[in-house]
């Protein structure tokens, strides 16, 4: 008897020693699915070198350059100083209370997010916390993400000091409220009215594009982009063809952020102990997310090749495909995700000839692509998702997804970027730190601003011609 | 648009899209394989009509 029972005791130790490794290779299994997505994501910022180095003239590619390494650079410390605490800290809004799902607010931000006292030791190395510092990097990327979206809309003519302190305000600002308020589980756009935006379609892309439509309103259009007749001119950049890989890039870049969004099961801040969720607590699987996204570059590109036959919108199609369905990657069905990329392919440059025809000059059409094909994704899910719970729980006691949810998020995500951009561009423009002055722009940005040569043997730019000749 | 009748995630343990044991998926997926025809055929048109112009 006693030699069974020590058998059993055996047996039990054992299977309590394999369930404490299983729960081992969990954690070290969610570390590494968050770790993973942050080389992923900094792919998106070598293409977005590449693009706007590529979409910028022989004169300016370094200094566009510059700027862009600059922007990611700052907005690794200023997230770490005070975005990620604004993430946390409002999802509920001012003045920044607890909300029912008990991550948020000020005392929870100041309990978690400061790189002092008691906090800090969630913002360090700590052996205890396997998940504080992936979470903040992937978080840090997607801030990233949009400074390098309004970088390339004001390539060839802003000041870089301007363009940093710009890029902050977005980057750790801007785009967090948004995302606190349409991204978190306690926020107030998705307890009040429902709003479901899984792959940030409106608070990140959106918003990054009309904080960058406010900045190209203060900050002009380049010399010769406008005849006197107000009639446009297209400024070639110097290299297509490596504007066109980088938005690939872009596009390899997008599953590291898409991967990004979603919270691995089995750990203590899951959702679940079994499956993968999304930031709200609603189901997703990795597979939903391969073939929506597969399908929504195909269709955007399809779509922008119809029209257009140009690499450049048919790379920027890929991405409008994205863009116009992120919201709803979680429960697109991969042939209307197609179908809903396709129209965002077609509808892309016309809406970018819309805007330039308005006398803004946004050089690569980022306020078209991130911006209205972000809110036209948003509102795109209020249409086919309506009756979809907006977040886990029981029937009747959590919201649903409605297209007015989605069109009040719509706008406040528009809110969230225009204003700040508008303001904050405005002051530095008082200030005289946003534009640089004529001689410079008209000698290039790079002879002002760095001491190297892009391609030194090579000779001037190519010629500026008509926009649409056809008109 | 929900495919199930509570609106509630706690009842979904399978398929969750959108049109799920609807009409809806074969519908989308029709329409996104004449859209492929379609753009191949138009391009197709349009693409010969402009290299007929460089015809020697």
């Amino acid at each position: 008897m006693e030699e069974q029972l020590a058998e059993l005791a055996a047996k039990i130790a054992d299977l309590e020693a394999a369930g404490g490794g299983a729960v081992v290779t969990n954690t070290m299994f969610a570390e590494t699915f968050y770790y993973l997505t942050i080389p992923l994501m900094i792919i998106i910022h070598a293409g977005f070198l590449a693009y706007e180095m590529g979409a910028s003239r022989l004169k300016n590619v370094l200094s566009s350059g510059v700027k862009n390494l600059l922007a990611f650079a700052f907005m690794i410390p200023t997230f770490y100083f005070f975005g990620w605490w604004v993430y946390w800290g409002f999802p509920t809004g001012l003045p920044g209370a607890p909300g029912p799902a008990g991550i948020s607010g000020v005392e929870y931000a100041n309990s978690i997010a400061w790189g002092w006292g008691e906090s800090a030791q969630y913002m360090g190395p700590n052996i205890a916390d396997q998940a504080s510092g992936v979470f903040f990097g992937a978080f840090a990327m997607f801030a990233a993400t949009t400074a390098s979206i309004m970088s390339g809309a004001v390539i060839e003519r802003i000041q870089t000091v301007g363009f940093i302190i710009l890029a902050v305000v977005l980057g750790s600002f801007a785009w967090v409220v948004a995302a606190a308020w349409g991204w978190h589980a306690d926020g107030w756009l998705v307890t009040q009215f429902g709003v479901h935006d899984f792959g940030a379609a409106g608070l990140v892309h959106a918003v990054a594009g009309f904080f960058a439509l406010g900045v190209l309103i203060n900050l002009g259009p380049r010399i010769g982009k406008f005849n006197p007749d107000g009639t446009a001119n297209h400024i070639p950049g110097h290299n297509m063809p490596l504007t066109v890989v980088g938005l690939m890039l872009i596009i390899v870049g997008f599953w590291g952020f898409l991967m990004a969004c979603v919270i691995v099961p089995g750990e203590a801040w899951s959702w679940f102990g079994d499956k993968p969720s999304t930031i709200y607590g609603t189901p997703i699987t990795l597979s939903a997310l391969s073939f929506n996204i597969l399908m929504a570059i195909a269709g955007g590109i399809i779509g922008a090749w119809l029209f257009t036959r140009d690499p450049f919108w048919m790379m920027s199609g890929a991405l409008a495909g994205i863009i116009s369905t992120a919201s709803g990657l979680d429960i697109y069905f991969p042939a209307l995700a197609f179908i809903i990329a396709f129209s965002a392919g077609v509808i892309l440059k016309p809406c970018a000839d819309w805007l330039e025809n308005r006398g803004i000059d946004d050089a690569v059409g980022a306020v078209t692509v991130h911006g209205t094909i972000g809110l036209y994704g948003v509102v795109m899910l209020g249409i086919w998702g309506s009756g979809y719970p907006a977040l886990q729980g029981a029937a009747g006691e959590v919201p649903t997804i409605s297209l007015m949810g989605q069109i009040i998020g719509a706008l406040v995500f528009f809110l969230c970027g225009f204003v700040p951009g508008y303001i904050v561009s405005l002051i530095l423009k008082v200030l005289g730190m946003l534009r640089v002055p004529e001689g410079a722009e008209l000698a290039g940005m790079d002879i002002v601003k760095v001491p190297a040569s892009g391609y030194p043997e090579w000779g001037g730019d190519a010629p500026v011609t008509p926009a649409h000749p056809a008109e | 648009m929900f495919p199930y009748e509570e609106a509630s995630w706690s009842v979904v343990d399978g398929a969750m899209f959108m049109g799920w044991g609807s009409s809806l998926p074969g519908i989308t997926t029709l329409i996104a394989a004449i859209i492929c025809v379609l753009v191949l055929v138009i391009g197709q048109k349009s693409e010969a009509a402009k290299a007929r112009a460089f015809k020697k």
